[in-house]
């Protein structure tokens, strides 16, 4: 379990006057199936080891420095010391510099989701729960800028499952302009009133209720899978490959066909059984986890 | 004009859409190289074999996964391959969903995906559906090797997609440990809070959020170029917790 020790960052997030003292944790946990480099012939783990290119030679980690290329082999190092110098206040603290509504802030700027524990005896742990009192109801996010590691974010704070949650944002200029992606743009394109309605029903007919523990990380459970039998000495067989489709002649007749079907599946399954509540039922999954 | 990182066809019942995809976002945070602080060379990584203590080339190189201390079960990479459908391009939705219903945590990186020529009707056609039923697409698609979940949504005159995190990989605050203080919190304090988020209250203009740390390295980046040495930095406050939140509020909206 993550706890506040574990933090990645330790500082504080400042609201108007009021510090509170708080560490970040990661809100994603790590399932990932990491493999390690091995030495073929002997089964022995590989090390990577650091070398200069000069003089050929191991280089222990503390004789290592940062360097920026300002033009073909013209180097300006920077050491730990001149990056903590930089912006010595943004390393440690997290300045609130504004409240936005929520729903102004898209998604494509969020970068990684985290939370903040309190880590400051019982003055902290009272600033934080009168944040988290403030905002829990609000549906507006804070925002502020602060430096974890040796970079930058604007970072958005709210409030998830009764705690302070950070998430880091992207800078504007890190979200790139639509400008030149092909979207099919102009009349010609355009479908007619039919084809969208037929689409929509459609995208009805195959509605369901958000349930994110229903996906399952495939790709985990069969790598997984393959290494058990590899161990177990049996051999792996390669998958069966996917066709790619054709694109449809008759967009409207694929519809029609496909709505067709739909119908007749959802009547014969029942959806509510299948479709875990009903499709048009609109009701609001939490995040949970 | 932008390159596409990958083509392939977005299917949903028998309609299919060729596609194209695209990063939507980049870094811009300065890069560096590591350098052998005496004689400013560069550093190379090689790889050793840590049993006989010597480097090894890249083609004897395989991947193991430890199931054990220091036992390990070795993967060729066509066994790494299977773990994942080969072949076919094909992003298929499975099901739709309210768009409100998604909680942004679960959305990871986020592709453009635009229109392959000859794909441009249906292209339209999903992407005006999408908008009027206010829906998001679920479906799965092999990327980089590995197959994602991903959510297909209308995003600024265009489809978009999100590669989704799973339902476990994400922590709940139910798991964390956080300290309960023994006295809540006044409601004056909870008021006088409540108006200090006001007096903050804004419209997300992107824009406005500069980042100055970017700026300011590269800024130190030529003052050492030119010889100068950086100014010491001034000592930042110590974000204490206030001892009295409420005069700390009432001082902050006096501010």
């Amino acid at each position: 379990m993550p706890k506040s020790s574990r933090g990645i960052w330790n500082g504080s997030l400042s609201f108007g006057l009021v510090n509170v003292p708080v560490s970040l944790v990661s809100s994603v946990r790590d399932l990932g199936v990491h493999f390690t480099q091995i030495h073929e012939k002997d089964g022995a783990p590989i090390d990577t080891r650091r070398f200069c290119s000069k003089e050929d030679k191991e280089v222990p980690y503390e004789q290592i420095v940062a360097g920026y290329e300002l033009k073909k082999g013209k180097w300006v190092t920077l050491t730990d010391e001149d990056f903590e110098a930089v912006e010595p206040r943004k390393t440690r603290t997290i300045d609130i510099e504004a409240f936005v509504p929520a729903e102004q802030v898209d998604p494509i700027y969020f970068d990684h989701p985290y939370f903040l524990v309190p880590a400051g005896g019982e003055g902290g742990a009272r600033a934080y729960r009168l944040l988290v009192r403030v905002m829990k109801d609000s549906d507006r996010l804070a925002l502020g800028r602060f430096v974890l590691r040796t970079k930058e974010y604007l970072a958005a704070v709210h409030v998830r499952d009764d705690a302070l949650a950070l998430t880091t944002m992207l800078f504007h200029d890190e979200v790139r302009p639509t400008k030149g992606i092909e979207k099919a743009g102009g009349k010609t394109h355009a479908p007619s009133k039919k084809a969208v309605d037929n689409a929509v029903a459609l995208i009805e007919e195959l509605t369901t209720d958000w349930k994110p523990s229903r996906y399952k990380d495939r790709h985990r459970e069969r790598l997984l899978d393959i290494i058990d039998r590899k161990r177990k000495g049996r051999t792996i067989e390669a998958p069966e490959p996917q066709e790619e489709p054709e694109p449809v002649p008759d967009l409207m007749a694929a519809l029609e066909e496909s709505l067709a079907s739909a119908r007749k599946k959802s009547r014969s399954n029942g959806r509510s059984r299948s479709r875990g509540g009903g499709g048009k039922k609109k009701s609001r999954a939490k995040a949970k986890s | 004009m932008p390159r596409s990182i990958w083509n392939g066809t977005i299917t949903f019942g028998q309609v299919n859409v060729p596609i194209k995809l695209y990063s939507a976002t980049e870094s811009k945070t300065v890069h560096f190289n590591e350098l052998h602080a005496k004689d400013k060379a560069r550093i190379e990584h090689r790889r050793f074999c840590s049993k006989e203590n010597k480097e090894v080339p890249y083609e004897e190189v395989v991947k193991g996964y430890e199931v054990s201390g220091g036992k390990y079960v070795v993967l060729e990479k066509e066994e790494v391959a299977a773990a994942d459908p080969s072949g076919g391009k094909v992003v298929e939705l499975e099901h739709f969903v309210h768009a409100s219903e998604i909680d942004p945590v679960f959305y990871d990186h986020t592709y453009y995906v635009g229109a392959q020529d000859g794909g441009e009707d249906a292209y339209r056609l999903l992407l005006g559906a999408l908008r009027r039923s206010e829906r998001v697409g679920i479906g799965r698609f092999v990327f980089h090797n590995k197959e994602q979940l991903v959510a297909l949504r209308a995003l600024d005159g265009h489809l978009g997609l999100h590669t989704v995190r799973f339902a476990d990989e994400l922590v709940s605050g139910r798991d964390l440990d956080i300290p309960k203080p023994q006295k809540q919190p006044a409601k004056r304090e909870v008021d006088m809070a409540g108006r200090l988020v006001d007096t903050l209250a804004s419209v997300f203009d992107p824009a406005k959020y500069e980042d100055t740390y970017r700026k300011s390295v590269q800024k130190l980046i030529k003052q050492k170029a030119a010889g100068k040495e950086p100014e010491p930095p001034k000592e930042p406050s110590d974000g204490k917790p206030p001892d009295d939140l409420m005069a700390a509020l009432e001082a902050s909206l006096d501010a």
